[in-house]
C-alpha cells in the first residue's frame, strides 16, 4: 500500500514558540486514520501544513508523495477538508456557499448534494450568518462529502452537531471508506474515532505519543500492567495523558 | 438601575480599546476647524472680499441647497458658520455613527455582548457605556472648536453657539444611531440605515433652505443651521436638537429594555437555495463580496461630482471674490472652474483611495475573519485568489472615478446647457487613477509582508490626506509633498495632461502589487 500522508520530524515555530517538534503521522491510502491529542498540541497545525496553507519550519510532510507547499493547488484537487471551525460569508445563503465551493473543485455531483442535504436537514435558503455553529459545520460537510475526493482530511468535523447529524456523519464516513477513500480524522469524541477509524495517532506537544491499531495501543497499556480488553480508545487516551 | 450595573466599567473598557482612535478622531475634527479658522482669516481678510463672497452667494439656490441660508455671510464669522457647519456636522456625526455601532450592534453580533451581559454586567450597561464616551468624545471636540475659533479671534459666544450647534447634531446622530443599532439586526445594516438618515436630513434642509424653509425644521442638520451664530445667534434654536437627544436616547434605552439580546426587529430574509452562475467563478465570487461597496461608492462619489458640477456655473463668481482664492487656483491655465474642478478631482480621489485601500485589502478581512482557510484547501491559487481581489479593487477605483468625473460634466452640463467638457472631465476623473492605484498597490504590499501590517495602509492615505490639507493652505517641504502620490497627478484640465509621471505611478503600482503577491505567496496563513 502506498501512503497517502507520510509525516517525519514535522517542526513548525511561531515566532519563539515550537508548536510540532519533530511529530510523525502516516496514513495509508484507503485507510481511516484517527488523529488524536488535547487541545493546543498541534492537530491542527499539522492539518494546515498539510493542506500547504502553512509551511513547515523543518522535516518532512508529503501528500500522495508530494510536497502540499510547493504543490498546494494540484494536490488540492485530490482532496477535500472540513475546519472545526467553519465560518462563512454572512450575506450567502448555504446554498450559495455549497455551490461556491463545490465550483472550485468543477462543481459537485446533483444528486449526491441533494442526498446529503436531506440526510443532514440543512436548510439552504438561509443566509449564513444566521445559520448556528452546527448549521455552519453542515454547509462545510455538504461541500465537501458532495466532492469526490480521494483524501478526506476532518478537523474536529462534528463540533455543535447534534447526536442525530452525528450519526449521520458516521454514515457518510463509511460510505466514501467503503468507496475506498481516505479520511484522517481528527476529533476530540473518542467513541466517534473508535468506531470509524482502523489505526490511530496519538500526539502530545507536538510530539507523536503513540500510534497503531486499537489492539497495538491496547498491547501498549497492557504491558503497563492494564488490562487490555475492557479498555476503549478513551480509556487508553486517558491513561496516556494522566501517566 | 440594575439595569445599567457595570457601566463604568464598560466605559472604561471601550475607552481602553479606543485609547488611539477616539483621540484621532477628537483630534481630526477639532483640526478640521482649524483649517477653517485659519483659511477663512486668510481668505477674506478685507470686508469688501466679504462683500463680493456675500453678492457671488446670497440667494444662489445651488449653494444654498449645498450648505444652508447664506443671510450670514456679511460677517467673517457667519461666512464660517455658513461652510462648516454642513461638513463639520456630517463628518462629527459619521464618527457618531461608527462610535455608538462598533460599541453596540458590532459587539452584539460577534456574541461578545452576551458574554458581558452574563458576567454580572447590566442589560443597559454596553448601550449606556457606547453613547456615553461618543457624547464625551463630541463634547471635547467642540471644546476644542471653541477655542480654535478664539485664537483665532472670532468672537466668544457667538462661537460657543456654533460649537454647540455641532454638538447638537452630534447628539442627535448618537440617540439616533443608538435606536437603529437595537433595530437592526447587523452592524453594517446599521451604519447604512444611518448614513441615509443623515442624507435624508441634508436633502430636507437643502429642499426647506431653497423653498420657503419648513422642512427645514424637520431635519436635524436644519436645525445646526437654524442658530445662525455670528449673525441672528438664535440660542433658542437649540431646544429642538436637545429634545431630540434626549426623545432619541430614551427611546434605545427603552427599545433595549425590552428586546430580546442577539436579536433586532430586521431579520435577514432567506435567499436562493442555489447559486447563480455568476458565484460559480472564484473572480464571480469575489465581486459577490465586493459588489455593495462598489456600488455604494459609485452612486456616492457620482452624485457628489454632479452637485459639484451643478454648482460649477456659479463657483466662478466666489472665487473672484477672494484674492487669495484667486491666486490659489490662478495657476497655470486663466481658468478658475477647471482649476477648481482639479483640486476638487484630487480631493475625491484621495476619499477614494480609501476605497481602493479597502478593496485590495478584502484579502485581508477574509484572513483575520478566519474564512480563507476553506478557500485556499480548494485548488484555488494563493495568488489567483488575492490578485482576483486586487484587480477588481484596481478596476472599481478606476470606473469610480471615471464616474466622478462624468457626474460632474453632467451637472455642468445642466447647469450651462453645454456638456461639451463632459469628455475632459471623464477623462479628468481618471487621470486621478494611477495614484490611486499606487495607494493600494502599497496595501497589498504590506498584506503580503503580513497580515498584522495590512492596516498600515490606512495611516498612510492618512499622511497623504494631512500632507495634500497642508500643502493646499500652508507651506511644507516639497521633498515631503513629493511622497504623495496625488501631489504628482497634473491639474486637469486646468492644465494639459502630462502623461509621464501618470505612467510612472502605474508602473510602480505594478511593482508593488507584483511584490505584494510574490510575498504573499511565501507566507504563512494567519
Amino acid at each position: 500500500m502506498s501512503a497517502a500522508i507520510e509525516v517525519e520530524g514535522l517542526v513548525k515555530n511561531f515566532g519563539s514558540t515550537r508548536a510540532l517538534d519533530g511529530l510523525g503521522l502516516r496514513v495509508e491510502a484507503g485507510q481511516v486514520h484517527g488523529f488524536l491529542g488535547p487541545n493546543g498540541s498541534g492537530k491542527s497545525t499539522t492539518i494546515r501544513i498539510l493542506l500547504g496553507l502553512i509551511r513547515a519550519s523543518g522535516g518532512s510532510a508529503r501528500l500522495f508523495g508530494e510536497d502540499p507547499w510547493k504543490n498546494a493547488v494540484s494536490l488540492h484537487r485530490r482532496l477535500a477538508y472540513v475546519p472545526g471551525d467553519v465560518n462563512l460569508w454572512p450575506n450567502l445563503t448555504g446554498g450559495e456557499t455549497i455551490d461556491m465551493l463545490g465550483s472550485l473543485r468543477g462543481g459537485l455531483d446533483p444528486k449526491r448534494r441533494k442526498d446529503l442535504v436531506e440526510r443532514f436537514e440543512l436548510d439552504l435558503t438561509k443566509k449564513a450568518s444566521t445559520y448556528s455553529k452546527g448549521n455552519r459545520q453542515k454547509v462545510a460537510l455538504v461541500a465537501a462529502l458532495a466532492t469526490d475526493a480521494e483524501l478526506f482530511i476532518f478537523d474536529e468535523p462534528t463540533s455543535g452537531l447534534d447526536p442525530l447529524k452525528e450519526e449521520v456523519f458516521h454514515e457518510c464516513v463509511r460510505e466514501i471508506t467503503g468507496e475506498g477513500h481516505t479520511v484522517l480524522l481528527s476529533s476530540h469524541i473518542l467513541g466517534q474515532v473508535q468506531d470509524l477509524a482502523t489505526m490511530f495517532t496519538i500526539i502530545r506537544a507536538g510530539k507523536t505519543v503513540e500510534t497503531g491499531t486499537l489492539e497495538e495501543l491496547r498491547q501498549i497499556a497492557a504491558s503497563a500492567g492494564r488490562d487490555p480488553e475492557s479498555l476503549s480508545l478513551e480509556d487508553l487516551f486517558l491513561g496516556i495523558y494522566s501517566s | 438601575m440594575a439595569d445599567f450595573a457595570g457601566t463604568v466599567d464598560a466605559i472604561r473598557f471601550a475607552l481602553k480599546r479606543d485609547r488611539l482612535i477616539l483621540p484621532i478622531c477628537v483630534a481630526g475634527l477639532i483640526g478640521w476647524m482649524a483649517i477653517y479658522v485659519v483659511s477663512y482669516n486668510d481668505l477674506y481678510g478685507t470686508q469688501a472680499e466679504l462683500n463680493a463672497l456675500y453678492k457671488s452667494v446670497a440667494g444662489n439656490p445651488a449653494l444654498v441647497a449645498m450648505s444652508g441660508p447664506t443671510g450670514g455671510l456679511r460677517s467673517l464669522g457667519g461666512a464660517l458658520s455658513w461652510d462648516s457647519t454642513p461638513t463639520l456636522s456630517i463628518i462629527g456625526g459619521v464618527f457618531a455613527m461608527f462610535s455608538v455601532i462598533r460599541h453596540t450592534r458590532a459587539e452584539e453580533e460577534d456574541g461578545r455582548t452576551e458574554l458581558l451581559l452574563t458576567s454580572g454586567s447590566g442589560r443597559l450597561a454596553p448601550l449606556a457605556a457606547a453613547v456615553t464616551i461618543t457624547s464625551f468624545a463630541l463634547a471635547l471636540a467642540s471644546i476644542g472648536y471653541v477655542v480654535a475659533l478664539s485664537i483665532g479671534g472670532f468672537e466668544f459666544g457667538p462661537s460657543i453657539l456654533l460649537s454647540l450647534s455641532l454638538l447638537g447634531f452630534g447628539l442627535v446622530i448618537t440617540g439616533t444611531t443608538a435606536i437603529v443599532a437595537q433595530v437592526t439586526g447587523k452592524a453594517r445594516t446599521a451604519r447604512g440605515l444611518v448614513g441615509i438618515v443623515i442624507g435624508v436630513a441634508w436633502l430636507l434642509r437643502a429642499i426647506g433652505d431653497t423653498g420657503d424653509g419648513t422642512l427645514s425644521w424637520f431635519s436635524p442638520l436644519g436645525w445646526a443651521q437654524q442658530t445662525r451664530p455670528f449673525w441672528e445667534n438664535r440660542w433658542w434654536a437649540l431646544l429642538p436638537p436637545l429634545a431630540a437627544t434626549g426623545i432619541t436616547f430614551g427611546l434605545a434605552f427603552w427599545q433595549l429594555a425590552r428586546r430580546d439580546i442577539g436579536s433586532g426587529l430586521i431579520q435577514p430574509r432567506p435567499g436562493p437555495p442555489a447559486a447563480s452562475p455568476s458565484l460559480l467563478h472564484p473572480l464571480g465570487f469575489s465581486l459577490r463580496l465586493q459588489r455593495g461597496t462598489i456600488i455604494g461608492w459609485s452612486s456616492m462619489l457620482f452624485l457628489y461630482g454632479f452637485a459639484i458640477g451643478v454648482m460649477g456655473n456659479n463657483i466662478e463668481d466666489i472665487l473672484k471674490s477672494s484674492t487669495a482664492f484667486t491666486e490659489a487656483f490662478a495657476s497655470a491655465s486663466g481658468d478658475l472652474v477647471d482649476s477648481y474642478f482639479a483640486s476638487i478631482l484630487t480631493v475625491i480621489a484621495i476619499m477614494a483611495a480609501g476605497f481602493t485601500i479597502s478593496s485590495a485589502l478584502r484579502p485581508h478581512s477574509e484572513e483575520s475573519r478566519n474564512r480563507v482557510a476553506m478557500l485556499l484547501a480548494a485548488p484555488l491559487g494563493k495568488v489567483r485568489w488575492v490578485a482576483g481581489h486586487v484587480l477588481i479593487a484596481y478596476v472599481a477605483s478606476a470606473m469610480v472615478m471615471a464616474l466622478t468625473g462624468l457626474g460632474l460634466g453632467l451637472g455642468l452640463g445642466i447647469a450651462t446647457g453645454d456638456f461639451g467638457e463632459t469628455g475632459t472631465l471623464l477623462g479628468s476623473g481618471f487621470a486621478q487613477v494611477p495614484a490611486m492605484w499606487l495607494t493600494g498597490s502599497i496595501a497589498v504590499l504590506l498584506f503580503g509582508i503580513s497580515s498584522r501590517l495590512s492596516s498600515l495602509a490606512w495611516a498612510i492615505l492618512a499622511a497623504f490626506v494631512v500632507i495634500w490639507t497642508v500643502a493646499s493652505f500652508g507651506e511644507l517641504p516639497q521633498w515631503i509633498v513629493d511622497l504623495s502620490p496625488f501631489s504628482h497627478v497634473p491639474a486637469v484640465p486646468a492644465v494639459s495632461l502630462e502623461v509621464k509621471p501618470l505612467l510612472v505611478m502605474t508602473l510602480l503600482a505594478a511593482a508593488f502589487t507584483a511584490a505584494g503577491l510574490a510575498l504573499w505567496c511565501r507566507r504563512d496563513l494567519l
